[in-house]
């Protein structure tokens, strides 16, 4: 069993008159399948990102590396996740359906990666 | 014009042998397109209590397709069996069990576009944030 230490911090000077500033992290045990960060090219059609029937209870973590193009994330049907230029995302996963992918256009790379607890 | 930026680390010693892991990713918060910084937010904490499903950020007045940004964590410290089921645009994605967090982007793509939490063990306390491109509160009973 491996532990996995995951850490948001978001942080803004302006965004209200009250600073935001703040961290919350987690202790995480990963005990089965892992894909450490790995890259693959989208393109307009859909990719199966992560196949619901190959994992169980997992930790995702997802970035757009390109400077433009936005890519879609859906679990199944409906239009989810949007990752802007350069934006990311982490989630826990029920594997319930599918992870797709799909970019906006052209065949930018996203990064991966999954813990399966 | 705010600026809000969030960042993001994974880190392990142990899970791959002879080989740390270190992710670290950032990213400034924008509307819906790339040019403009996020300037609305809404955050609080919440009690959920077993079987209650909470709509967290209602349908409606947001701007279709437009870009949010959403932070939930599960609080909870009484019992680390805890926990929330979360879904977007009614579609289950995953739990959170005590101390659990998720970030996401998100779009609000259609009038069916919310965010929902459900305690299923609990009860839970959550924290949450919204950062939204366009909002405008619910109007007024007359």
């Amino acid at each position: 069993m491996a532990t996995l230490t995951p850490t948001l911090t978001l942080v803004s000077t302006d965004a209200s008159t009250d600073e935001i500033n703040f961290s919350v992290t987690d202790s995480l045990n990963i005990t089965k399948a892992i894909i450490s960060p790995s890259k693959v090219a989208l393109s307009t059609g859909d990719l199966t990102l992560f196949a619901a029937a190959s994992y169980t209870k997992s930790y995702v973590y997802l970035k757009n590396t390109d400077d433009t193009i936005v890519m879609d994330i859906d679990f199944g049907t409906q239009l989810s996740i949007e990752l802007g230029a350069g934006e990311f995302a982490f989630f826990p996963w029920e594997s319930s359906g599918n992870i797709l992918a799909k970019s906006a256009s052209g065949t930018p790379y996203i990064e991966y990666a999954i813990f399966e607890a | 014009m705010a600026t809000t930026t969030a960042t993001v680390s994974i880190s392990s010693s142990d899970l791959m042998p002879g080989s740390s892991l270190n992710i670290s990713a950032s990213s400034v918060l924008m509307k819906t397109g790339i040019t403009t910084s996020m300037e609305l937010m809404e955050m609080g904490n919440a009690e959920i209590v077993e079987d209650y499903e909470a709509q967290l950020f209602a349908d409606g007045p947001a701007t279709d397709n437009g870009a949010y940004f959403i932070y939930i964590c599960n609080t909870t410290t009484e019992d680390t069996t805890y926990y929330v089921e979360y879904k977007l645009h009614e579609t289950v994605i995953g739990r959170l069990y005590a101390g659990d967090w998720m970030f996401v982007p998100y779009n609000a793509s259609d009038a069916d576009a919310e965010v929902e939490v459900k305690g299923l063990i609990g009860p839970n306390k959550i924290e949450y944030a919204m950062f939204k491109t366009a909002w405008t509160l619910p109007a007024a009973e007359s």
